[in-house]
């Protein structure tokens, strides 16, 4: 699977591994590698490390950018094979290779991170030294932003897997070298899961493994080069759903037995001083319409997925004028529940249609959200996902029963 | 029967909580402060903490971060006069809060759920 490796300073151990997925990232891979490099110096000077560059065989120079990075940290490039995409073969390939530099701690960062800071190397990978297994982030974000993780990721693990886990998709992670096993031997690897579905399949597994998560406080936002949010939505809301329904198959013997959730151990949270996270404006109108248009194309499917009074909630739904909009949490549980029901049962084409049919939905409780929430403060819209959350765990036994075994 | 620690530094909620709770069948102990409220949990091993935010002498945020440092699925139930320490991020590490009030349904409800949570492994 490594199809292109190059390590020309013969690294063959590192206590420290921090890797770096790209595609096309020679504008941002040279920043990053700087900051990375100053703070693996500043706070881990005495552990040997290596930067790993996982590369889709970028053709705009990142493997040069990389290199000529000005940092004393060894570097080692990796790179699939020119026609294979996605961060999850990126990250694939990251574990072959781990599996020989033996680190103790594994830190992934994204490559066009513009406010990165040498102090993030700690806040990831210090919970690790201090007996986390694995670490997810917790960036300050605006309440309108990751509304994928918000609304659908978010409450799905938690009620699934019993850990309140807040952005276990955020794309950075730090993991104990001794994870790199369970990773490459989990089930459910899938194409999806090669693509976007990465992050939360990583987050599963962890959750799964009985190992401590925690979460570490970054104290600010995560900004990215400028992107449209909703650009790459579809395949992301695809990969994301189906990794997250093939784990369900996967780990059924052990959500079933979950019961409600409990919070999870937190890094930083002495003298932290938060940022503001930068405004997300939504076009809550167009999505309304498009969660319109989705009956029209989707009621044949879904009356076949969804039980009689889902769908019955759902024509209510629809009827409502945008002024009045609503989506309850309890319709939206019974909503993705049924769902992933549905598509253990399908087949492969099938279960494209059925995930593309999800999205109309979506967008309406992206709406009703938004609705909901716009007078509310950064923290009062958190205190309503929150009880979404609750309602999730509350409705879990509709979920147990109907699981097609 | 599940053993739950009230940290309170009002004594007429400490004989609130002992009573009522005490009636729902737990068994209740109580402390009047965070002094010393680690070595205690170690010695009684209490099923669940139930612990004041605000108390003369201690910040129950700082002392749910050393419960949880060191006892980490402890369940611990914040309770509150005021909510707004929610805007304090030391409060998600809690498993969950209750506003006080006389009438303790709530606080029932959320220590039941507590001590149900269930994870594999």
């Amino acid at each position: 699977m490594i199809a292109v490796e190059e390590n020309p300073q013969h690294v063959q151990q590192a206590d420290i591994v921090v890797a770096i997925p790209t595609f096309n990232e020679a504008a941002f891979i040279g920043r990053a590698v700087e900051i990375v490099g100053r703070g693996l110096r500043e706070h881990y000077p005495d552990r040997s490390s290596v930067i790993i560059n996982c590369d889709n065989h970028s053709v705009d120079g990142t493997r040069e950018a990389f290199f000529q990075a000005p940092v004393e940290v060894p570097r080692l490039y990796l790179s699939t094979e020119p026609n294979r995409r996605g961060k999850g073969a990126n990250l694939r390939m990251l574990l072959e290779k781990l599996t020989t530099l033996a680190p103790h701690a594994v830190l992934i960062l994204e490559a066009d991170i513009t406010n990165m800071a040498p102090v993030w190397v700690r806040l990831f990978l210090e919970p690790v030294f201090r007996g986390a297994a694995y670490v997810t982030p917790l960036y300050v974000r605006h309440k309108y932003e990751s509304t994928l993780t918000s609304g659908v990721v978010y409450p799905m693990l938690r009620c699934l897997y019993g850990r309140r886990v807040r952005q276990p998709d955020a794309g950075d992670c730090a993991f104990r070298g001794d994870l790199v096993p369970v990773f490459l031997n989990a089930p459910a690897w899938s194409q999806a899961v090669e693509g976007t579905g990465i992050d939360v399949w990583m987050g599963t597994v962890a959750l799964t493994s009985r190992v401590p998560v925690w979460q570490t406080l970054i104290g600010s936002p995560k900004r990215h080069r400028a992107k449209d949010p909703f650009a790459h939505l579809a395949s992301r809301f695809r990969n994301v759903l189906a990794a997250m329904f093939d784990q369900m198959a996967a780990y059924a013997d052990f959500w079933k037995r979950v019961k409600w959730s409990k919070p999870t151990a937190l890094f930083n949270l002495d003298g932290q001083e938060m940022d503001n996270p930068p405004l997300v404006e939504i076009n809550a109108a167009r999505l309304h319409q498009r969660f319109l248009e989705g009956f029209q194309e989707n009621e044949g499917l879904w009356r076949q997925v969804f039980e009689p009074a889902a769908m019955n909630k759902l024509d209510e739904i629809r009827r409502m004028p945008y002024e009045q909009f609503t989506f309850p949490s309890q319709t939206w549980a019974a909503v993705l529940f049924d769902a992933a029901c549905a598509y253990r049962r399908f087949q492969d084409e099938e279960r494209l249609r059925l995930l593309d049919s999800l999205m109309p939905l979506y967008l309406g409780k992206v709406v009703a959200f938004v609705k909901r929430t716009e007078r509310m403060s950064v923290q009062q819209a958190e205190e309503y996902v929150e009880e979404t959350c609750s309602i999730f765990e509350e409705y879990k036994p509709y979920l147990v029963d109907r699981w097609p075994s | 029967m599940a053993k739950i620690l009230v940290v309170d530094d009002e004594e007429h909620i400490r004989l609130l909580y002992s009573e009522e709770l005490r009636d729902s069948g737990y068994e209740v102990i109580t402390a009047d402060s965070g002094y010393k409220l680690l070595e205690r949990i170690e010695e009684e091993k209490p099923d669940l903490v139930i612990l004041d935010i605000k108390m003369v002498d201690y910040d129950g945020l700082d002392l749910l971060q050393d419960i949880r440092n060191r006892f980490y699925d402890l369940p611990v139930i914040l309770s509150t006069a005021y909510d707004t320490f929610k805007e304090d991020s030391k409060s998600i590490a809690a498993d969950y809060y209750v506003v006080k009030s006389f009438d303790l349904t709530e606080l029932k409800k959320k220590i039941a759920m507590a001590l149900e949570t269930h994870l594999p492994g």
